[in-house]
């Protein structure tokens, strides 16, 4: 049971730990893939990448470490150069190498991006994206200069050495050996390897100075972790280097009594300056752990103080923000550093709306408003006064006629005329009853006159009458008068009309008036009522 | 209320939207800064106005200075607007440009009430400040599990910044244009935009800070730290 727990164990948990220490042999793998047979017709098909992916960083590894100075691209170039005249014999035009040379440094560096690799971490059952890169770049006085990174530097360290905890104790450890078995130059080119381990930890402890000062948190776990897997080994490691010492001075002193190693002499003299070399950059290297531990400190107590400050404090606002891992929270902070903006900007959706817009000629031609309302619109006040009038006609003409025929007429007669010629419910119209009223304005019609004269508003609407031809020529030269006291031949004075009593009255025309002398008497003025 | 002292107010606010200066020190707004400050009516009026309008106002030594408040419509800038602006094309372009902007304050402020008293800035300074700001994201980047890469984590600005050449080119050409295809092309577009606001000012690739920068950093964040902190925490 425990035995399959210890498999699965190391199978799913341990891969992710794997897969994360093998990541600095991909790129190396990946450019040896690089074949030169598709470049330039493969006129360089003899090059080997993998080769000069060592040497490229074996050189980086002498400038940046040994020589404590960053690449350029000609120093780069340079080596290239040398290269290709001294292992591959090429010798090429100016231009040609230079468009070569470029060609390699673009495979080298991924084209400025990190080589990646996906693998599946079991544990979290997701997949990973691997990053590793070989040569890094950055600014310095206005140029652009080049290093190795430190999966570049681990990876070439790992190519010849097994990889421990502490590659310095290890080469120390070779270096001893060396010595007894007096290959000192051998033994030189471990002190070379052991002063580019000590400038890769020098270089690591900056990146965690460098990250203290942004992010205290972080750079406190870096910080820690390079004192659990390179500071506790220091003392070991100057111990040994102590010994080496010891024994190569004592070669030292062999070789001049004894001329023992007259042929090594030259190698254990070259061997005790690298050493010494190597020795004061370890130096070096302790006490600026030294330092580092105290900056360490320093910063957090300064960390911890401006905590206790009423003040806005910027790294830790930033480390808060990236902490929540929200970009959108960073606008906030930028409202500052705008003006109000005043000046608007042309809205994208206006375009489509100047591109769906239409020509003029296949705009539709603006339509007149038709009016809305009747020409031959009638008013309540006018449809009534031609109701007024038709229904005056009518009775006026049913009146002249019925004097005309008979020359004596009473009201009582003349509404059953009415009643027979129009229905009785004609005694119901409210206009006959107005028409009544009017009529008696005057006692004497004369028509002629009216034509010309008119007094009252019937005489007016007498008047349209005859402009509108309803009276014929001899109604118009017609006279009658209205008599309204009782005479002998009426029934009563006064008629029943619908339960209502109504004064009788007499229409005479001027023949049937001839004798009534008592008449004029009674109303002289001609304006009877 | 005074007709006259309306009318001064309105001045102040009409200068401040422009984003022109009103202060003791400058000829055209003197007297409106006297005013602002020795006549009660007047700073009634020109806060009033602000307030109203949405916008912040700050005075730093003897100037008064402006910016759109938060949420603010018709002052504010949009995304769009702001990407106008700056040069860049994505939102999250932006925002780095966003982180950029805050880690040029980190160079000269460690927090608001402690100047660093460093008297400029160049480029390169910004692009080993962006670099530290972002190492610890980026140390996570050696490894990360695909499509968890959200559009506003700061992993996708970190994926940006380190797949950003230093440079265009191999670096022998130094006057690099500020551009989106590499890192000092970030910054320098980034500068530009501070220049343009008036915030900075240049000088053979030297970034000094006006007293605009001063007065807006150390005032605002001091100001509204609280509403900041309610921002941080998700609190919007």
């Amino acid at each position: 049971m425990s035995e399959e727990y210890t498999l699965v164990r190391d199978i799913v948990y341990e891969h992710n730990e794997r897969m994360h220490n093998i990541k600095k042999y991909y790129p190396f793998f990946k450019l040896a893939e690089t074949s030169f047979s598709q470049y330039k017709e493969g006129r360089y098909a003899g090059l080997d990448m993998g080769y000069i992916v060592m040497g490229v960083i074996r050189f980086f590894i002498e400038e940046n470490n040994f020589r404590e100075k960053m690449v350029t691209y000609p120093a780069y170039a340079g080596f290239i150069h040398e290269v290709l005249v001294r292992d591959f014999e090429l010798i090429l035009p100016e231009e040609e190498e230079a468009e070569l040379t470029s060609y390699i440094f673009d495979k080298l560096r991924n084209d400025g991006k990190p080589f990646c690799y996906e693998y599946f971490d079991p544990a979290e059952k997701k997949k990973k994206n691997v990053r590793v890169r070989l040569i890094h770049n950055k600014l310095e006085n206005d140029r652009i200069v080049y290093y190795l990174t430190g999966d570049a530097i681990e990876f070439y360290l790992d190519t010849k050495e097994i990889k421990e905890e502490s590659n310095i104790t290890i080469a120390q450890i070779l270096l001893e050996k060396m010595i007894s078995n007096k290959n000192f130059k051998g033994g030189t080119e471990v002190v070379s390897r052991i002063n580019s381990e000590v400038a890769r930890l020098i270089s690591k402890k900056n990146e965690i100075l460098n990250l203290l000062g942004y992010d205290v948190f972080e750079g406190t776990k870096a910080y820690e972790e390079f004192v659990k897997n390179g500071m506790k080994w220091f003392e070991e490691e100057q111990k040994l280097f102590l010994r080496n010492k010891q024994l190569i001075n004592r070669a030292l002193r062999a070789g001049e009594q004894d001329n023992r190693y007259f042929e090594a002499m030259d190698d254990i003299y070259h061997l005790e300056v690298q050493l010494n070399h190597a020795m004061k950059k370890h130096g070096e290297l302790l006490s600026a752990c030294m330092e580092l531990q105290k900056q360490t400190d320093e910063i957090i107590t300064g960390t911890k103080l401006n905590r206790l400050k009423r003040s806005f404090d910027f790294r830790k606002g930033l480390a808060d923000i990236m902490a929540g891992d929200n970009t959108e929270l960073l606008e906030a902070f930028m409202l500052p550093f705008r003006k109000p903006a005043i000046h608007k900007l042309f809205a994208l959706t206006m375009i489509d709306n100047l591109l769906s817009c239409r020509q003029e000629d296949s705009e539709p031609a603006e339509k007149s408003r038709q009016p809305d309302y009747k020409e031959d619109f009638k008013y309540a006040d006018e449809l009534e006064e031609e109701r007024i009038y038709e229904n005056y006609s009518l009775f006026f003409k049913v009146l002249l006629s019925a004097i005309r025929d008979r020359e004596h007429l009473t009201l009582g007669e003349w509404n059953q005329i009415l009643i027979e010629s129009c229905g009785p419910s004609i005694l119901k119209n409210a206009d006959y009853y107005s028409f009544l009223v009017h009529l008696c304005q005057k006692y004497y019609y004369n028509l002629n006159q009216i034509k010309d004269q008119p007094e009252t508003f019937l005489d007016e609407i007498i008047q349209k009458m005859t402009e509108e031809g309803l009276l014929t020529t001899g109604d118009c030269r017609f006279s009658f008068y209205i008599q309204f006291e009782g005479a002998e031949a009426w029934e009563s004075d006064f008629i029943d009309i619908y339960g209502n009593e109504v004064k009788n009255i007499e229409f005479l025309t001027d023949g049937a008036a001839v004798g009534s002398n008592t008449r004029n008497e009674r109303n002289g003025d001609g304006n009877g009522r | 209320m005074e007709d006259k002292n309306l009318s001064k107010a309105l001045e102040i606010v009409s200068r401040l939207l422009k984003g022109e200066e009103v202060g003791r020190d400058d000829k055209g707004s003197a007297g409106l800064y006297d005013e602002y400050v020795n006549n009660g009516e007047v700073y009634d009026i020109t806060m009033e106005i602000c307030r109203k309008l949405n916008l912040l106002v700050f005075e730093h030594e003897n100037s008064l200075y402006a910016c759109a408040g938060e949420n603010n419509r018709v002052f504010g800038y949009t995304n769009d607007e702001m990407k106008k602006e700056i040069g860049v094309r994505l939102n999250r372009e932006l925002f780095l440009c966003y982180f950029i902007i805050y880690n040029i304050i980190t160079r000269f402020y460690n927090d608001t009430g402690s100047y660093t008293f460093t008297e400029y800035i160049k480029a390169e300074d910004v692009i080993h400040a962006v670099d530290g700001s972002l190492s610890s994201v980026m140390r996570g980047l050696s490894v990360v599990a695909l499509n968890e890469v959200e559009e506003h984590s700061f992993k996708t600005i970190a994926l940006i910044w380190e797949d950003l050449p230093m440079m265009s080119g191999n670096g022998e050409d130094v006057a690099v244009r500020a551009a989106r295809g590499s890192k000092l092309g970030f910054v320098k577009m980034t500068f530009n935009f501070l220049v343009k606001q008036e915030l900075m000012v240049e000088h053979e690739g030297r970034y000094y800070p006006k007293k605009r920068f001063r007065g807006m950093v150390e005032h605002y964040f001091e100001d509204y730290k609280g509403r900041l902190y309610e921002i941080m925490k998700g609190e919007a």
